[in-house]
This record gives C-alpha cells, sequence and structure tokens, in this order.
C-alpha cells in the first residue's frame, strides 16, 4: 500500500500552524523545521499574483536521499521516505543529494520528515495535518489522495484555469500530491527530480561490486597462496639442498 | 481502542479515556520509533485535560496532554466549534509559552525606582497584604473610583469584571474595547441592536460572496475564520479583498482592490449608491426590515463609483463590478465585521457604513448572511448586587450593553473618568482615556492602577503620556505571566500561572451553536505562580469583599455554576469538554418578536439616534489627513505566528519570526534608496524613533503607507529573546484620533519617515 | 646498525621504516574497515552515530601523515624507496614477464632483483598513485561536501570507493606475497634469511657484500 500526503496551495493561506505542530509534535529542536512556508509573489503592483509554497519533503518516489545513504538510515516505504535516525552515520550524503535541500543534520545525524511514521502507525494524522486550519493538508493511501485532489482541481478550475495536480507522475511521483492553481514553472515547483544517475549507481553499483571483487580477490588468493608457498618451500628446500651438497663436496 | 490515542481528528475522537499507558501497547508499535527517540507519547501515561487556549482571544477549545506531569502536545479539541480539532501556529506553540523561561516565577515588590526594574522577590501574603492596604488608603481618601483596573486575556474576568464590580469602580478598561472593537460594537448597537460579539456572526457554510476591509485572514490566524474562509473559498465562493496591502487573503481573492488608506468610506458609499440605482438590493428585506431607505437613496444618489475613484484611486468599473458580485449573490453575501477597527477615529461611521450595505443585500437573520448569534444559557455565580455595574466591554467578553443613557455611578458618586458622554457618545470604558486623569486628575484623580495582562505600553497609543502615568499613579500592581515592559513600572508584580496550570472562568460562548468550554489545570502551577482566581479572591478577602468570594476553590465555583446547565466539572470532562446548546440564527427561528433591539425595533439605516445626539445620521465620507511629503502613512497588523506583543518572547514562535519587517513598496525603496532587507529607523511626524527595522522591499504594497507586524521592538531585556528585535508600531503611534462616538483610538493617523542610519 | 646479524639474516627494515610501515598499516586497516561499515549493508550497525566518521577521519590524519613522517624520520629512505618504486631495469622487465612463476611460488630462475623486486615497485607505485586519489577525494568529501553538489559528491565518492577497493586488492596481493614468501619477519625484527635474500634480491644481497667490502678495506688501509 502506498500512502500520499495531499498539499492544496490553493487552499494553504501560509498561517504556519503546520510547522508549528510539527515542531512540536515531533520535539524538533531549535533551530530545525521540517516544513517551511515561503511566500510567493508574482507581477507588479497592482497586478500581483502569488500564495505560498508550503516547502516540505516530497517524498519521492525515486529519492535521491535513498539512493546514496550508505546505512539505509533512508528507506522508502509504504511510498513515503522515512528516516531511521538510530542507524544514521551522519555522512550528509542525503543532504547534499537531495534536490529540494530537505535533509538537515541535527546532532550529528540526518533529520527529516518522515511521514510522522510513529504517530501514523499509532493510528493518527501526521502532526501537520491534523491541525491544518485550512484543509490545504490530508494524508492517506495514495489513491484516495489523487481522487481528492483531482475533485479540488475540477473546482478549483473555475477560479484559476491553469490549476492542475502535480506529482503523481511529475517529479519522478511524489509522496506529496499536490494541488496547484497554475503551472508548476509559475509556480516554482520543483522540476528538477531526477537524481543523477551517478547517485544511483554508487549504491547500485560501486557498493556491491566492491564487496564482491573483494571477496573474490581474497578467495582466489587465499587458494592460490597456499599452493604457491608450497611450491616456494619446495624451491627453497631444493637450494638448500643443492647448498648442502657443495658444502659437503667442498669438504 | 487505539493503540495509542493520537487520532483526535476531526474524523474520530474517543472521549473515553485518552489515556493509553506503554503497556497498552503492540510491541511492533512500541519500536516504531523511526525519527529520533522515544516520542513522547511512549514515554508513559498519557493524561488528557481540556482546556481553552489563551493564547490568543479567539480562545479555541483544546485537548492538553501530559505524560508524566509534563505537558507535551496541545491539539484543537475536535467538539470545540471554534478548534474543530485544530489550531493556529500560536496555539500549537502553546506549550512552549508555558515553558518560557523568561517567566515571571515569585511576587515581587519594587525596590528601585519605578521603571528601574528592581524587585525583591516578597511572599505572596506580603504582597497581597501590601496591594489591600495600599487599595483600602485609596478608597477611604478618594472613593473606589480612584482604582483603575485594566484587564486582557483569559483570566481578565476575575479582576476587570468581579473584583472591579464588587470593589466599585467603573474605571474598569480592557484594550480589546477602545483599542480595538468599539467602533465595531457600537456601529452594530445603533444600527441593528445588538452585538456582534467575540465571535463574528457570518454563516460561512452557505456564504457565497465574502467582502473583506482591512480584514487579513491568514495573517490574522484566527483558526476558525480560517477554516471557514479555506472552506468557502474552495467552494468557490467570490472573495473581494479591500486593502493597501495584497495580504495573505488578498492573494486568495477574486477581486484585489488596493485603496488608498482612509478613504473607505467612500467606497462603501459608492457600493451602496451601485446597488440602490441599480436596483440590484433586497427590496422586500430593505421594506420589512429596516428604515430610512428614502433617505439612504437620496443619501448617496450622487455618491458615484466615480466620485469615489478619485478618491480612493480605484477604477469606477472596479468599484461597479465588485458592487454587483456582491449583489449577484445576496443574501448571501456579506461585508465581514472586522476585528481591529481603530483607524481614523470615524471608525463608527464606517463600520455603520458596512453593515447598511449588509442590510442592502439582506444579510442579517438570512442563511449565508450573518446568524443571529445567542450567549448560552449560563447562570452567574450568585452574588451580592455589585457596587457598581461594569462597562468595560471587549472582544472576549459580552460587552457592556447600556441599557439607559445614565452611566453607571460607584459608590461615591463617580462615573467613569474616561470622558463617556462628553468627548465621545457612547460605549464600553475607552482605557486610553484613562490615562490621562492619572495625570492631571481632570475629571478626578485615578491614583491606583491594577494591571492584568494588559500590555500596556505596546498597545497603548501615546506611550510617552502613558509612562507619565505610571510614574503619577500611587499604586501600580501588575500580574502577568511574562516581565513585559510595563512590569518594572510595577510597585507589586503578582506572577500568574499560565493557562495551563490553573482552573478558569468558564468559556461561555455567544454563537450560532453557543456552548461552554472549561478549562482545568494540566500541571500544578509552576514556580511560585498563581492564578488569577485565586489572586483576586485572597485579595478580595483582605479588602472586605468576601460575600463576593464564598467559594474555597475553582471547582466549587465552577460546579456551582454548571449546575445551571445541569452539569459539573466531571460530567463537562466525560463528555469532552465542551456543553453544547441551540441558538436561534435565523429569523424563522424567531417569532414575532424583531430581533432588532433599536428603538425602531429595525435596522436603521437611517439613524435618529446619531441624529439626536448632533452625529451624521448616516454615515459621510470625510477625508483623513495624508501623509506629509516625504512621509509614509503607518500600518500595521498581525504575522501569523504572533498575538498582540505577548508572543514574541514565545521559543518556538520567536524562533519562526523574530523580528518584525517594514513592508515598503519596491518603487518606493528604489526612491528612498532603501535596499530589501536594509536596516533603517522610522521616525515619525513629531519626532518619535524607531528601533531599527529590516525593510521588505515588495510590490504588495501601495507606494503611500508602510505597514509592520504589531508587537515587536519589545524594550524591556527581561524578555530575552524578543528583547530589541525589530521595531515597535506603538512607540510610533504618539498621537491618535478619538472616535467621537465609541471612544475607540484611531492609530492609523500616525505617518513615518524613513531614517538610513543604522 | 648491522646490517646483518648472527643468524645469517640481513637488515632488510630499518626501524624508522618499520614503525612508519606500521603506521601506514594501522591507519589503512582502521580507514578500511570505518570506511567498509558504510559499504556494506551488514555492518552498517557500526556507522550509527557517526563514531566511525571520526574514526574514519582521524586514521585518515595519520594516513596523510606517513609520507611526511617517513621524511622526517628517513629522508633517505624515503626518497631511495620513491625513486627505486619508479625506475625499472631490463631485469625488472623481465621479471615482471615472468611474473606468474613468481607468484605461484618460484623465485628461483627469475631475472635478479634489487632491494625491491619488479613487483614490489608495481606495487608501491600503485599504493602511491591510488593512495593520492583517495586523499584528494577524501579531502573534497570531508571539507568541500557542499561545493561538490549532488553528482560531484557522487563522482568523489565513487573515485573514493574504487580507489580503496584497488587499494584493498593491493593489500591482498601484499599479503600473499608475504605469506608465500614468508617475509613477515623483515618488518617485524628487521631481518630476513640471507639464503632467502640472494634468491629473490640478488642484486641487492650483492651490493651489501660490495658496501660491506669497501667498508672493510676502508678500515684496513688507514692501518695500513
Amino acid at each position: 500500500m502506498a500512502n500520499a500526503f495531499l498539499l492544496d496551495l490553493g487552499r494553504c493561506i501560509g498561517c504556519q500552524a503546520c510547522v508549528v505542530a510539527c515542531k512540536a509534535g515531533n520535539e524538533l529542536n531549535e533551530g530545525t523545521q521540517y516544513i517551511r512556508i515561503l511566500e510567493q509573489v508574482r507581477g507588479t503592483f497592482p497586478n500581483l499574483a502569488g500564495g505560498f509554497d508550503n516547502h516540505r519533503c516530497y517524498h519521492c518516489a525515486d529519492a535521491a536521499c535513498v539512493a546514496v545513504c550508505p546505512t539505509h538510515a533512508l528507506f522508502k516505504e509504504d511510498g513515503l521516505t522515512r528516516l531511521d535516525r538510530d542507524i544514521c552515520s551522519g555522512c550528509g550524503y542525503c543532504i547534499e543529494s537531495c534536490p529540494y535541500g530537505v535533509p538537515e543534520m541535527v546532532d550529528g545525524r540526518s533529520s527529516k520528515c518522515d511521514a510522522c511514521a510513529a504517530t501514523t502507525k499509532a493510528g493518527g494524522d501526521p502532526w501537520c495535518v491534523t491541525t491544518c486550519p485550512s484543509r490545504a493538508l490530508m494524508y492517506g493511501d495514495k489513491e484516495e489522495v489523487l481522487a481528492e485532489a483531482n475533485a479540488r482541481v475540477a473546482v478549483m478550475k473555475n477560479r484559476y484555469p491553469n490549476a492542475q495536480v502535480y506529482g503523481e507522475t511529475q517529479a519522478g511521483g511524489l509522496g506529496v500530491i499536490m494541488v496547484v492553481p497554475d503551472d508548476p514553472e509559475v509556480l516554482d515547483l520543483p522540476l528538477k527530480p531526477d537524481p543523477p544517475l551517478v547517485s544511483q549507481a554508487w549504491q547500485k553499483v560501486v557498493q556491491p561490486g566492491s564487496i564482491a571483487l573483494t571477496g573474490v580477490t581474497i578467495a582466489a588468493a587465499g587458494v592460490a597462496a597456499v599452493i604457491a608457498r608450497r611450491n616456494h618451500m619446495a624451491e627453497l628446500r631444493a637450494v638448500e639442498d643443492a647448498a648442502a651438497a657443495d658444502t659437503t663436496e667442498e669438504v | 481502542m487505539a493503540l495509542v490515542d493520537l487520532k483526535i481528528t476531526r474524523r474520530t475522537f474517543l472521549t473515553t479515556g485518552a489515556t493509553v499507558g506503554i503497556a497498552g501497547l503492540a510491541p511492533s508499535y512500541a519500536l516504531a520509533a523511526e525519527n529520533g527517540d522515544t516520542p513522547w507519547y511512549r514515554r508513559g501515561r498519557i493524561e488528557t485535560t481540556y482546556n481553552y487556549c489563551d493564547m490568543c482571544p479567539w480562545r479555541c477549545g483544546i485537548v492538553v496532554r501530559s505524560v508524566d506531569g509534563v505537558v507535551q502536545k496541545v491539539d484543537g479539541n475536535p467538539l470545540d466549534p471554534k478548534s474543530r480539532g485544530m489550531l493556529c501556529a500560536r496555539g500549537q506553540g502553546g506549550v512552549s509559552f508555558l515553558n518560557d523561561p523568561d517567566r515571571l516565577q515569585a511576587p515581587m515588590m519594587r525596590a528601585g525606582e519605578r521603571g528601574e526594574g528592581r524587585f525583591e522577590e516578597v511572599t505572596w501574603e506580603r504582597a497581597l497584604d501590601f496591594i489591600a492596604g495600599k487599595i483600602n488608603d485609596i478608597k477611604e481618601r478618594s472613593g473606589p473610583e480612584a482604582l483603575a483596573i485594566f484587564g486582557h486575556t483569559s483570566g481578565e474576568y476575575w479582576f476587570t469584571d468581579l473584583f472591579a464590580q464588587a470593589w466599585g469602580t467603573p474605571n474598569a478598561a480592557k484594550p480589546s474595547s477602545s483599542l480595538c472593537l468599539s467602533p465595531r460594537e457600537e456601529a452594530a448597537q445603533l444600527t441593528y441592536g445588538m452585538a456582534v460579539g467575540g465571535h463574528e456572526p457570518v454563516d460561512w457554510d452557505e456564504l457565497r460572496c465574502l467582502t473583506l476591509i482591512g480584514s487579513h485572514i491568514g495573517e490574522d490566524t484566527r483558526n476558525t475564520v480560517m477554516q471557514d474562509f479555506a472552506t468557502m473559498w474552495s467552494k468557490g465562493g467570490k472573495v473581494i479583498v479591500v486593502d493597501p496591502r495584497f495580504s495573505s487573503v488578498a492573494a486568495k481573492a477574486d477581486y484585489w482592490l488596493p485603496i488608498k488608506p482612509g478613504t473607505d468610506t467612500a467606497l462603501l458609499l459608492a457600493w451602496m449608491n451601485v446597488l440602490i440605482t441599480e436596483g440590484r438590493y433586497d427590496a422586500s428585506y430593505v421594506a420589512d426590515w429596516t428604515v430610512g431607505f428614502d433617505e439612504l437613496s437620496a443619501h448617496v444618489a450622487d455618491l458615484t463609483p466615480e466620485w469615489a475613484a478619485s478618491i480612493t484611486d480605484l477604477p469606477a468599473e472596479q468599484i461597479r463590478e465588485t458592487a454587483r458580485v456582491m449583489a449577484d449573490n445576496l443574501p448571501q453575501s456579506v461585508i465581514m465585521p472586522g476585528r481591529h477597527v481603530t483607524w481614523y477615529g470615524n471608525d463608527t461611521q464606517r463600520l455603520r457604513a458596512t453593515y447598511l450595505i449588509n442590510a442592502l443585500l439582506g444579510a442579517y437573520g438570512r442563511p449565508g448572511g450573518l446568524y443571529f448569534n445567542k450567549s448560552p444559557f449560563l447562570e452567574e455565580y450568585p452574588h451580592p448586587p455589585y457596587a457598581v455595574a461594569g462597562s468595560s466591554g471587549g472582544c472576549s467578553a459580552e460587552p457592556g450593553e447600556e441599557v439607559s443613557d445614565e452611566l453607571p455611578l460607584g459608590p461615591s458618586g463617580k462615573a467613569r473618568a474616561d470622558g463617556a458622554r462628553d468627548t465621545f457618545l457612547r460605549g464600553a470604558t475607552a482605557l486610553q482615556e484613562l490615562i490621562d486623569p492619572m495625570i492631571s486628575g481632570d475629571p478626578y484623580r485615578i491614583e491606583g492602577l491594577i494591571v492584568y495582562g494588559t500590555n500596556l505600553l505596546n498597545s497603548v497609543p501615546n506611550k510617552p503620556r502613558t509612562i507619565e502615568a505610571l510614574k503619577a499613579l500611587d499604586l501600580v500592581v501588575a500580574i502577568d505571566v511574562l516581565p513585559q515592559e510595563h512590569v518594572a513600572w510595577a510597585d507589586v508584580v503578582l506572577p500568574e500561572s499560565t493557562f495551563f496550570e490553573r482552573y478558569d472562568q468558564l468559556w461561555a460562548v455567544s454563537h450560532k451553536t453557543p456552548y461552554i468550554a472549561m478549562r482545568e489545570p494540566a500541571i500544578p502551577p509552576m514556580y511560585d505562580t498563581r492564578p488569577a482566581w485565586w489572586m483576586a479572591r485572597e485579595l478580595g478577602i483582605r479588602v472586605g469583599l468576601d460575600a463576593y468570594f464564598d467559594w474555597e476553590t475553582a471547582e466549587e465555583y465552577l460546579d456551582k455554576r454548571l449546575r445551571s446547565v445541569a452539569s459539573n466539572l466531571d460530567d463537562m470532562r466525560a463528555e469532552g469538554g465542551i456543553i453544547m446548546q441551540n441558538g436561534k440564527p435565523y429569523f424563522e427561528d424567531l417569532g414575532e418578536s424583531s430581533p432588532f433591539r433599536t428603538p425602531s425595533e429595525k435596522i436603521e439605516l437611517y439613524s435618529q439616534q446619531l441624529a439626536d445626539a448632533g452625529f451624521d445620521p448616516m454615515p459621510v465620507y470625510e477625508a483623513v489627513e495624508e501623509p506629509p511629503a516625504g512621509f509614509y502613512r503607518l500600518l500595521y497588523g498581525r504575522h501569523p505566528v504572533h498575538t498582540f506583543a505577548k508572543t514574541q518572547n514565545t521559543p518556538v514562535l520567536n524562533e519562526l519570526y523574530s523580528e518584525n519587517e517594514l513592508w515598503l513598496n519596491e518603487d518606493a525603496a528604489d526612491d528612498e534608496g532603501v535596499a530589501d532587507g536594509e536596516y533603517v529607523l522610522l521616525e515619525n511626524q513629531d519626532g518619535a524613533r524607531s528601533g531599527p527595522i529590516r525593510v521588505k522591499a515588495t510590490q504588495r504594497i501601495r507606494s503611500d503607507a508602510v505597514f509592520m507586524p504589531h508587537g515587536f521592538g519589545q524594550k524591556t531585556k527581561k524578555l530575552t529573546r524578543a528583547y530589541g528585535r525589530g521595531a515597535s508600531d506603538t512607540e510610533l503611534q504618539t498621537r491618535y484620533a478619538l472616535d467621537p462616538i465609541s471612544g475607540g483610538a484611531g492609530m492609523r493617523i500616525n505617518f513615518v519617515k524613513i531614517v538610513k542610519e543604522v | 646498525m648491522a646490517t646483518r646479524n648472527h643468524d645469517h639474516e640481513l637488515l632488510r627494515y630499518r626501524r624508522n621504516q618499520r614503525i612508519i610501515h606500521a603506521l601506514l598499516a594501522s591507519s589503512f586497516l582502521i580507514l578500511l574497515l570505518s570506511g567498509l561499515v558504510l559499504l556494506w549493508d551488514p555492518l552498517s550497525v557500526f556507522a550509527s552515530g557517526g563514531t566511525s566518521r571520526l574514526l574514519h577521519r582521524i586514521a585518515a590524519v595519520g594516513f596523510m601523515a606517513v609520507p611526511i613522517a617517513y621524511l622526517i624520520a628517513d629522508r633517505e629512505g624515503a626518497k631511495e624507496l620513491l625513486v627505486d618504486s619508479f625506475k625499472y631495469d631490463r631485469d625488472d622487465i623481465e621479471w615482471i614477464k615472468h611474473m606468474y612463476r613468481y607468484a605461484m611460488g618460484h623465485a628461483t630462475e627469475m631475472p635478479p632483483q634489487g632491494r625491491l623486486n619488479a613487483g614490489q615497485k608495481l606495487h608501491h607505485a600503485a599504493v602511491v598513485i591510488v593512495s593520492a586519489a583517495i586523499v584528494v577525494t577524501g579531502l573534497a568529501m570531508w571539507f568541500f561536501k557542499s561545493g561538490l553538489g549532488a553528482s560531484g559528491l557522487a563522482w568523489a565518492a565513487i573515485i573514493h570507493d574504487f580507489a580503496m577497493l584497488a587499494l584493498t586488492l593491493l593489500l591482498v596481493g601484499h599479503l600473499y606475497f608475504t605469506f608465500v614468501y614468508k617475509a613477515l619477519s623483515g618488518m617485524t625484527t628487521g631481518y630476513v634469511p640471507e639464503l632467502e635474500a640472494k634468491i629473490e634480491h640478488s642484486k641487492w644481497v650483492e651490493e651489501l657484500e660490495a658496501a660491506e667490502h669497501e667498508a672493510a678495506a676502508a678500515k684496513e688501509v688507514p692501518s695500513a
């Protein structure tokens, strides 16, 4: 089963309730935020348009952070990107790899939205969703979320003809399905989605390849060493015998 | 049964036993803390208490969760009609407010000069005895009226209402009246004979067109309003926003009218002109429920959109179009009564103009319009007759309705010292008008002042005058949770417990569905703090008011009051902390009698009452003073994570927004040679200077005004996080315009220029 | 120090050289293991919390200090090692052509070799080059992580990992020859049996003997 967030940027009025609920519910340190509300304004006075970007972990289907995480502290579960801080090594590769600048280093380990894994497993909604006064946020089965998003867009088109669902397939598929009032380009939404191929290669090729090659080498060297050492000992004995023979002859 | 009762969403809510211990968890879940340490809700037994939030005066019902005596999380109470299970940023920051290390921790008495801030800690006995002695002296010397009591925040009842009335001072005032709502309430009483009330009675569910004049939903983050707005908006309801600033809600609007500040009445009159001349009003409603339509028609006949265009700086066509949109959706079309409406000193008339349009749209008492709110039935705690009737009003209490023209008199025969009936017509006690009598002794000297939760030096305009008054008083008592700036001026400081640590008065809300919310402590008082009810009672007993405090504990008091609605604290708790009652929101719910308690029992488009008192019977546009060359009009407002000047020091909220910014039109900034992000000083028309403030150069504001969120630039070092961050708008409001009808203090008549030397 | 002892052994590595080698070996092993925990899932538990990173960085400092320490401790030896490792004569080329025989334990009948045989030279040269790559990418990831960007970081990590793989394979070879030619004593006591040295490094033994003769001659001359 895949779960997902619904993020309705049409409804979001930038009140930051989600930001504080997240900090309070997850007991985040001072300075740590999993959600950031960013003002977006376009045009010049008095012909303005705008709103807010609710910047957060987008739970990418093909998450760069997961791809580069050496210890698998970051992993995909139920369509979401989880983080097990207990096994995080604090290498920070996720921080550099995330195209959206989401993970932060907190107390020497990575820290990011894990879609309130513990809370949702205990039967609740993520804290941000629970509190959102505008109901710009929703959490649940991805299919249901998509259906809701499409229903919202259908109504929103009356006001904003370019309204659309974003994140179902865009950016490689996101765990945050967005309802956006305008073209994503206009709204500056995440458009550089795919992690570099080389990031993928690292975990998928380099790591297993290295281990395998080392293993094979050690095994082969072990066998060869036994044989070679035997050869060498024989050789040494031959030389020593020859030397002994020489000595005898001389005497 | 849920494993851990976190499921307090609007979808499901377990009213019973929200206390699941860690033992009740399935092992797989007990280990499922993906992101960090054991989450708080698995550290022990969760204890749930009911409360209403005090982070702003809206007071949403909340559920407070504590684990092992530590308050961990606040969420909206799903049964509460205000929160419906959700909360704003400030509400979510409540626990951080509770744990603010800068809190006042023990009673203190002044050890140095007033304002110096040197205190010594004393016992409660000593502090209360001292206050009792002092106020008794004042009473003996000059009568009980010479003690003024200012109150704000949710414990205000105990001092500003109960104690003040029992003691006998009519000089009890709330900033929520004359610094905020008075014009709105007086205009409502004058026009249709009702209070707007603390919870603006917009009938959101069926509303189809919303017009906002200077209301900033989303920046003003009243939870329910944001919820209702989002629902109405997403159903496709039309939104018209009149604001010199492209506010958060303007960004959602179908029409944004970037009006020239101070000209709203011209716009309102032109809208009336369109509605009437084009016949786009609810004719039968107007015929049935209003008086003075003919006079109004004649009054606005020439006040065309073209006339208003030149005044308001808005295109006539936009004025005409928006009036038509309003009319197309009537009666499910309202201009929302604003919140802080003390702008220019002519505010009652402006508010009357908005109500007149609502009447033309047929909105009052109609589904989708403005419902008739009703207070819940709940008897007062029985008490002997009060020494003086209250008239403090405010958004958090039922406004002091004046039943007669006579002002209530105190025991020694003195009425309010705020100039009511003299400098202004009517309304709740005007807090700012009580400052001058402290200095001048006119009409009589106010000698003592108890300040309960009122942020005196960050809310009352003309701060130098307030400081002069603080110097002149014989007694200043400050009761607060935080060492706000004025606390340094007190003789005695009484530290209050926060709303997490105390029982409190029942919160009886006038609403479409009237209801009662309760407050119980989640933890015992921290430090050496006490609840306001305890302080008021202890002081009352010391000054011979025992009869008004004939209860030992808050539980006893509350249980007795709840008996009148066949309940008690235990029952209320068991039912989820809320008692709901039925309202009568629409005409059809009423009998034959008119709901409008005006002399005509109708909505008075033409106000004979005003005419008789020498005022314009119908709103007239009067130009307000323009900023001089080089100056901008100073507008102020809210930031979503802050309430007034109260939360700037709350750690988590301070972290999110620690200093305010000055919104300055980008082009104006270019002309000034000021870059975005640069710090500047502001100097007002009287030479008052602010501290440095960062410029936000933006297209989102007109070029003749600047804007800053209110409540920053705190001057006291005791607020370690808020101290010196940003600039104070109050310091720049050295003058205000007294509204001659309501006594409101119009504060948008101050101008500032930008000084570049930081 | 004597170049030979009473057990017919020749001094192959001086004390300072052995210490440097131990520093190199231990820092390398710590680096390998503390790096491996990030590379190999079953070990990832040891990476949590960043202790392994701290170890890695301490060992990295040790590893980078080796050439400097070598220069301080034994300037001549360091120079000789570096120069020798990149200088190959005709015998070396021939030796390399027949390296397989040597690898299988047949040292006799190989072309005559100096103090370092051609295999050791190749090994040392590879270690120097690959280590440089490791140090460069390692420093980049340590100090300029945010400057690298997502793909830069991935490239740096991949080069770092591959280089470490190469070093590890070189280590396997190194240990292999140590085992096959029971050469450990060279790095523990510093001495190797003369007989075996003559077989494997005949040119070196000849040089040693020639030097001894010269020294002896020089002693005799003044007394003569």
